[in-house]
């Protein structure tokens, strides 16, 4: 197999494979900066690739498509937020809830549009395509908004103390609603960014494991939005280098490639976790693994 | 039960037939109509109460798979992984094909060994980097179905199944004894077995002490002479090897053969059930059943009623975010 063949467009290919997560990313980001950690984020994407699959096959219109996996992805994500914020449930538990209840609304719904064809975002140069550089464009903004702005702060004090933030005039309950609404509204993006453009189509559980991955990256990133771009390049890379050995003949299986991201992104997981002691993430958020 | 407890879990059932009910509305089926449809399906007869009690019993061991480590405060979601590794592994010890007699017990010990090792990997992670066992557990799950995708496609596919992905068929000497005439099989008893077992120990041993300080306060451990690590290991190889006869015993005993994806996120379900379940093992047993009904409803109910199978799915998501909800079910051992 020759290597140039191997590497040619791979650049291009892992910023594709990565611009779902990443938008995932950066949604997960805000959610655990406000400190709560939503394993649902992965049924959340379910619906939004459903929603967004299905209102694109049915108005030709992929923007709109993608507005309406937002939207319902945010639907899904109140659920959490009842459950988290409102009942006081436990995070992790909640989270797999809303996985489960995602995974079960998508399948029901996109029972439908299995093998329906759609045409999707006009493609550009080098194979990229519009949502790309929205999940690229949103990175700054994020970080700016976050780092540079008074509702920024506010964001990160209630994750940081929930006390203190209330004393200084905040009310935390409704910033970790919004923080995690803002997760709800961009997992659906990334959920609609994958079946609209990334794959063009609609399967059952199609995201794999993507948004799970998305909250452990979070951890890699140290809930840093301008590191989520390197931590989804990660992913992307390894996903696209898996998918190219594959094509390319490569001697090992593609199922056994395909586990490459997941290694990959442990591996990263692993030696920063052992280097930085578990510090560095918004203490509120430590407290639910702390033990 | 005390007068709270009663009233949460008035309170579970009510939000639950709401959501439910408001669900099924949705979809265009009568509330009421489904709702009676769901018990007939999964109660109703001998078969399927037998149909029950065989989806409840993978749950009932992820449960108590992810309850050990609970224990000890561990947050372990690597039941599905170690389900999946179990399986692969006790396959792995019948295509090594021993004498007829041997087979059952090898294929069975490779299941545990297997579930062990793959919840041992977190486990030792955290021991020697601190690296955090909800994450690790979580990608861990995916790359050991794959590792299972990838047999049942390439190496291990049967010449005999007709380009279907899977494992050659397990003989019958490798099979857990069934239970009467139903599909049942013996797996159900050794998980109720195991069960009462690790109630005992977490609630009259020693070891069940130990954990309980460990939990509640770990700074406690230097001074008692106790070793965190080792007990780490210790929840975790047990909670897999657990998951581990779940999945050898799903695929030797049901489905009779090694195929991809086969497990329906039982893992899932096992964790969120002994979340709710408070890590305490009776009550985790009793939503297992409750939980195996649900799941083997959705089977009788697409065939009879023609509703998706995948509309359970968005019931069991409910009854899940009723239970949460409501509260309560949580006890003080939930997490220190």
């Amino acid at each position: 197999m020759a290597d140039t063949s191997l590497l040619q467009g791979l650049p291009a290919s892992a910023l594709r494979s990565a611009a779902p997560l990443l938008l995932v990313l950066l949604g997960e980001c805000l959610t655990q900066r406000v400190g709560r950690i939503n394993l649902g984020v992965e049924g959340q994407m379910l619906v939004g690739a459903v929603a967004g699959y299905g209102v694109t096959a049915l108005s030709g219109e992929p923007w709109l498509g993608m507005a309406a996996g937002a939207a319902a992805a945010a639907l899904l994500s109140a659920v959490y937020a009842l459950l988290t914020v409102a009942a006081r449930a436990d995070q992790f538990a909640s989270g797999l809830a809303v996985w489960m209840l995602g995974l079960g609304a998508s399948a029901y719904a996109g029972s439908g549009l299995v093998g329906l064809r759609i045409e999707g975002f006009a493609v550009g140069a080098a194979g990229l395509t519009p949502t790309l550089w929205l999940a690229v464009a949103l990175v700054p903004l994020v970080a700016l908004w976050l780092y540079g702005t008074r509702t920024g702060l506010a964001w990160r004090a209630v994750g940081e103390s929930p006390g203190a933030a209330r004393a200084a005039g905040i009310t935390p309950w409704r910033v970790i609603v919004a923080g995690i609404a803002a997760g709800g509204l961009l997992s659906g993006l990334g959920g609609a960014a994958l079946s609209i453009d990334h794959t063009r189509s609609w399967a059952e559980g199609m995201t794999a494991g993507r948004g799970l991955t998305a909250v452990g990256l979070v951890i890699v990133a140290r809930w840093n939005p301008w590191l989520t771009l390197p931590a989804a390049l990660l992913f992307g890379l390894a996903e696209a280098l898996s998918l190219r050995l594959q094509a390319g003949g490569s001697a090992v299986p593609a199922h056994l490639l395909h586990t490459l991201p997941y290694i990959a992104s442990l591996a990263v997981f692993a030696v920063t976790c052992a280097r930085l002691e578990g510090g560095g993430g918004p203490a509120a958020l430590r407290a639910v693994f702390a033990r | 039960m005390n007068g709270t407890q009663l009233q949460r879990a008035g309170l579970a059932i009510a939000a639950f037939a709401a959501l439910a009910g408001g669900f099924f509305g949705l979809i265009g089926r009568g509330p009421l109509e489904m709702l009676q449809a769901i018990v007939m399906a999964a109660a109703g007869s001998r078969y399927a109460v037998g149909e029950s009690l065989l989806r409840a019993t993978p749950i009932l061991l992820c449960a108590l798979a992810t309850l050990v480590p609970a224990r000890l405060g561990l947050v372990s979601v690597g039941a599905e992984g170690q389900l999946y590794f179990g399986a692969l592994v006790g396959t792995g010890a019948l295509l090594l094909a021993p004498a007829p007699s041997l087979q059952l017990p090898v294929v069975l010990l490779g299941g545990l060994v297997g579930g062990a090792v793959w919840a041992l990997l977190p486990a030792l992670l955290r021991v020697v980097a601190d690296v955090n066992e909800t994450i690790s557990t979580l990608m861990l799950n995916y790359v050991a179905s794959l590792l299972v995708t990838w047999l049942v496609y390439g190496p291990w596919k049967s010449p005999q199944s007709q380009g279907w992905p899977a494992s050659i068929e397990f003989p019958d000497s490798a099979r857990l004894p069934l239970l009467g005439d139903s599909r049942v099989h013996a797996g159900l008893l050794v998980a109720l077995v195991m069960g009462i077992v690790l109630h005992l120990l977490f609630t009259r041993s020693r070891w069940g002490l130990v954990l309980d300080v460990l939990r509640s306060n770990p700074r406690l451990a230097p001074l008692a002479g106790l070793s965190i690590a080792r007990q780490v290991l210790l929840t975790m190889a047990i909670g897999g090897a657990l998951a581990g006869l779940a999945g050898i015993a799903e695929t030797a005993s049901v489905q009779g053969r090694l195929q991809a994806a086969f497990a329906n996120g039982a893992g899932l379900s096992g964790f969120l059930v002994a979340w709710l379940a408070g890590s305490r093992v009776l009550p985790a047993m009793a939503l297992a059943l409750l939980v195996g009904g649900l799941l083997a409803a959705g089977d009788g109910l697409q065939m009879m009623t023609s509703v998706p199978s995948s509309a359970v799915l968005v019931v069991q998501g409910l009854m899940f975010v009723a239970l949460l909800g409501a509260g309560g079910w949580r006890s003080e051992v939930a997490r220190g």
